[in-house]
């Protein structure tokens, strides 16, 4: 390649996905550096920052592959995802408790949160295939939902019921894209109560069932994850309509809110910066996720329209559930905000989605 | 594909209806914020800044630790801090200068701590006097309402019954450093924090994760003055919040005897030194004591500059523990184990007699006998018992110092002992790939001259020297020592207990045990043995003297005086036995730093303890001997005087 072909390749590429998710970024490391700041040890904003470049690392190039090699290799992804999940099933029967780790020399990683990517590639496939010019009934919903089940069921008994839903959130979106049936709908969201009541009943362990018998009835609470929600509503509050100022925040410093790092950032960061602040934070959520829908709605491939509607469902729940616990919307089932939250293996997977996105917005002009 | 840009706008609709999801759930997002930071937003903060719930840690009280006879050694006791907290001070200067009259410090030096903690969060609470009176808790207290923001902290700090008694084996607690906090994070998975305690020291650093239980949390609520209110005031947003109780640390019992303890203490009273004691047929640590020592109560108390300083610039090294810590030249202790070794080999028997002139030449170097006009013909046992060191080295030039090694190894020299206390040393036994290795030069019979007589490069701990004793007295099992018989609950529950464990068994014959433990008793208890004149009564000892020179000395120094000697060039004195030498119980080894002699310094020093053990745990056994010691040894007396206090040291020059 030329300098010339180099430069025009350059123009050419699209850097709305990396650049909107790099601010979110920043805002998210000056969080975390905030709401950390007091604590003693090593400073974690710093390991953020060396995944956030190792992240880039797969992601830019990423971005170079053309959608039509993502779209063949879709199904052998999802197979050594199961496979993964499998394994760390296996293994995690040898270890106590939740095993959702997996290692491979230095490097650790949650095939359950590769699975939120591998789900969305293979329903991508699977819903370009079949009868794409009509729309669908329930008993075309059949492959696809088990194509989703498979990966839920390993997941949860875990037990990681929050990934599993945003599976499940996932495979709702995709297929409500994929112009299913009014009629369907209504009939899998009646299923749907009755299921997840019996699910309610029986199938959850008791620390679930805590969490959701709190959200509805904080009296009932019996371990204290009352307390967590209580202090996050009152960080949320107490920074009123401009916060409290950077490195401000008198709750997240003061240890009220546990895990002010992971799941609670958006808190300190409402504490920190008021209505306001959240109000500009949750429009650049917004221009980002409406970018990958809006890159949907213009490209010309089918299967790169439903790619991008199923990593725009990833970004979008995440968001929505993290941001509807954390304000006391919903109950605390442990979703981070995409790329403010600390964790590598989270902040990993949305800059695939941002590679993937970038490299189907340049397969038009690029390649 | 055909047609598929139809196909990508035919499902536009319903990308626009995703996006009006979209819109409604950010917007439901805002609305709930809304609620939250703008209608509620006055409540909120005024929560936060006012009426608090806060989160206080409850610590857990640290497990007990007892001796093998329930006799309480360490135990908790309340410490009281002065504290201030910057949030909640109305006036500054009148604070400081109520606290300055209050806890009899000059106002500089509050202000001169807060000035050091001026980056810390203004809520954090900041300690002004650490373990201040009772006196001073009560007026504090009192004033509390005129001095808004001075509080008195509590903390639970240790105290050690016995002040520095077994003050090494006990170890310490104190805070934790920042350079110590991330390897210990990292190390036992636990969060630690700046500020807490873990034991640095001892049992208490070996066995803190045992010893520490799991702090607890108590909701309280405080008010804008960060006093606690008795009543929470919006019961709708605190409801469900519950305390979580701390779970005490577990407590040991040790296999220490507090009596022994102190009786070895007293006797090694103004030595730099350390005694050891173990029960030969379990590897129970009966006493350890090491002088000079500190009282670990300071650590916890809040140690002052002075002490620590004090601690740390002794040229003595209070902080080491000399019986596991520090290693030695083991002296004429360690020609028990030639003796084995040769008479294992064949190289002698019982009978065996070589001629001792007092010097031996090997090539242009001449050895020395420690008894000038040497002692004549010498068998074994007599070598044993009056420490000829030309006996020996001839034995030297025949014995190859690898094999040597392995005997020496076998009975647990060269290596940890394995007992369950950090930072053991592991002495040293060499051997020629050892040599080779280290300095790059072959191994030189003239060495293994040196080493029969445990000086040169041979190094072995008081707590080695004492399991390898320990072998002849059981007959051949080297047990690994231990100090901890069971870890408890405070409900009594047995969490576990230990058990004597076999490291390993060596295969001496019977004939070959037989004459070395002939030898070690007469060293003791014939007339003409090195340890006869201090023997002490009734516990009828058998064991070996030795000498552990400290410095290289000219052939006119070698028969001089060592206690004319400058204190630092003096000789330490060992002396290691097991008693009674009919039927082995206990054995004990003792090192007095600059002690000149093992005779002189450190047997009175076993002896004394191992009486303290005969009288207590053989009380009939202890009558019996006595009764006999009273009976027919009298003709014994004093028949030959010849033994002089020197025992044997290594007089060698060129």
């Amino acid at each position: 390649m030329t300098t010339t072909d180099m430069g025009k390749t350059l123009r050419k590429y699209d850097m709305s996905f990396f650049m909107t998710a790099g601010a979110l970024f920043l805002i998210g490391i000056l969080n975390l550096y905030s709401a950390t700041h007091a604590d003693s040890g090593e400073p974690i904003f710093k390991y953020q920052i060396l995944k956030f470049i190792f992240a880039l690392c797969i992601g830019i190039p990423l971005s170079f592959i053309h959608p039509k090699t993502i779209f063949r290799y879709s199904y052998v992804i999802y197979g050594i995802n199961i496979l993964l999940l499998v394994l760390v099933l296996l293994i995690g029967k040898y270890a106590l408790g939740a095993q959702r780790w997996l290692g491979i020399g230095p490097i650790r990683f949650q095939p359950s949160e590769m699975m939120k990517i591998s789900l969305v590639l293979a329903l991508a496939r699977w819903f370009t295939k079949t009868n794409v010019d009509r729309e669908l009934n329930l008993l075309d919903l059949f492959i696809p939902a088990l194509i989703t089940l498979v990966p839920v069921i390993l997941i949860v008994i875990q037990p990681d019921l929050g990934t599993g839903l945003i599976l499940l959130a996932i495979f709702s979106i995709s297929s409500f894209y994929r112009r299913l049936s009014v009629r369907s709908i209504v009939i899998l969201a009646v299923l749907g109560v009755v299921s997840s009541t019996a699910m309610y009943r029986f199938g959850l362990k008791e620390y679930q069932r805590n969490r959701i018998r709190t959200f509805i009835n904080p009296q009932v609470d019996a371990k204290g994850s009352g307390y967590n929600a209580i202090q996050s509503q009152i960080a949320i509050g107490s920074g009123q309509l401009f916060g409290k100022g950077f490195k401000k925040s008198s709750q997240a410093s003061l240890n009220y809110l546990p895990e002010n790092h992971t799941d609670f950032v958006f808190s300190v960061f409402n504490e920190e910066h008021g209505f306001i602040g959240s109000f500009v934070l949750i429009t650049l959520f917004g221009v980002l996720i409406f970018r990958f829908l809006q890159l949907a709605t213009s490209v010309n491939k089918f299967y790169e329209s439903m790619l991008s509607v199923g990593l725009m469902s990833i970004l979008f729940t995440h968001t929505a559930v993290n941001m509807a616990m954390v304000t006391g919307l919903l109950p605390i089932v442990g979703i981070p905000l995409p790329m403010m939250s600390y964790g590598g293996s989270s902040l990993f997977t949305f800059i695939i989605c941002c590679g993937m996105a970038t490299s189907i917005s340049n397969s038009r002009n690029i390649f | 594909m055909f047609g598929e840009e139809e196909i990508v706008k035919s499902h536009k609709p319903r990308a626009a209806t995703i996006g009006n999801i979209i819109v409604i759930v950010f917007a439901v997002i805002l609305a709930r914020l809304w609620f939250l930071q703008i209608y509620k937003g006055k409540m909120y903060l005024d929560y936060s800044l006012r009426n608090r719930l806060r989160k206080e840690i409850i610590l857990a009280p640290r497990g007990m630790i007892f001796s093998r006879n329930n006799v309480m050694l360490v135990d908790n006791i309340p410490r009281f801090d002065a504290a201030l907290t910057p949030q909640y001070v109305v006036d500054k200067l009148a604070t400081i200068k109520k606290l300055s009259k209050i806890l009899s410090m000059d106002e500089d030096s509050i202000k001169k701590i807060l000035a050091k903690n001026s980056n810390l969060p203004k809520y954090k609470s900041i300690v002004i006097k650490k373990n201040i009176s009772h006196r001073e808790v009560a007026i504090i207290e009192t004033e509390s309402n005129e001095i808004p923001g001075v509080s008195v902290e509590t903390f639970i700090s240790r105290e050690y019954r016995d002040k520095d008694v077994g003050a090494h084996l006990l170890g310490y607690i104190s805070e934790i450093s920042q350079a110590q906090l991330p390897k210990l994070q990292k190390r036992d998975k636990l969060n630690y924090k700046l500020g807490d305690f873990i034991g640095q020291f001892g049992l208490e650093e070996e066995l803190d994760l045992t010893l520490r239980g799991e702090d607890g949390n108590e909701f309280v609520e405080v008010d804008a003055l960060g006093r606690k209110k008795r009543h929470i005031g919006d019961e709708s947003l605190y409801h469900g919040v519950e305390n979580v109780p701390s779970i005490p640390g577990k407590n040991l019992r040790l296999t220490i005897d507090n009596d022994l303890q102190i009786s070895a203490y007293a006797a090694l009273e103004g030595k730099v030194g350390a005694a050891v004691m173990v029960d030969v047929n379990t590897g129970e640590v009966l006493a350890m004591v090491s002088r000079p020592a500190f009282d670990p109560s300071m650590f916890s108390k809040g140690l002052s500059a002075d002490y620590w300083g004090s601690l740390v610039n002794d040229e003595n090294n209070p902080l080491r523990d000399r019986n596991i810590q520090e290693h030695y030249s083991p002296g004429s202790t360690f020609k028990m184990i030639i003796a084995i070794a040769a008479l294992e080999e064949g190289l002698i028997d019982e009978n065996t007699d070589m001629s001792c002139e007092g010097t031996l030449a090997l090539g242009r170097k001449v050895y020395n006998c420690w008894r000038k006009e040497g002692h004549g013909r010498v068998t074994v046992v007599r070598a044993l018992r009056e420490s000829c060191n030309i006996f020996f080295q001839k034995i030297a030039k025949r014995l190859d110092i690898d094999v040597l090694a392995k005997y020496a190894r076998l009975f647990g020299l060269g290596s940890r002992t394995g007992i369950a206390l950090p930072r053991e040393v592991s002495g040293l036994i060499p051997d020629k790939e050892w040599k080779k290795k280290k300095i790059g030069i072959e191994w030189q019979l003239g060495e293994t001259l040196s080493c029969v007589i445990g000086q040169s490069y041979v190094l072995a701990s008081p707590l080695q020297l004492v399991m390898a004793y320990s072998v002849i007295a059981n007959g051949g099992k080297l047990y690994r020592p231990h100090v901890v018989k069971e870890i408890f609950t405070n409900s009594g529950q047995i969490i576990s207990q230990s058990t004597p464990e076999i490291m390993s068994e060596i295969k001496i014959s019977p004939k070959t045990l037989k004459i070395v433990r002939q030898g070690l008793t007469e060293v003791v208890n014939h007339p003409a043995g090195t340890a006869y004149f201090r023997r002490g009564k009734g516990i009828n000892m058998a064991g070996k003297t030795g000498t552990s020179q400290v410095i290289r000395m000219s052939q006119e120094k070698l028969f001089s005086n060592c206690e004319s000697f400058e204190y630092k060039y003096r000789n330490h004195g060992i002396f290691v036995s097991y008693a009674p030498s009919f039927d082995p119980k206990a054995a004990v080894a003792v090192i007095v730093e600059h002690g000149c002699h093992g005779n002189t310094s450190a047997e009175p020093v076993a002896a004394a303890v191992m009486q303290t053990y005969m009288k207590k745990y053989w009380p009939d056994l202890h009558k019996k001997i006595l009764d006999e010691e009273k009976g027919p040894v009298k003709t014994k007396t004093v028949a030959n005087t010849t033994a002089s206090p020197n025992d044997g040291s290594s007089k060698e020059s060129e």
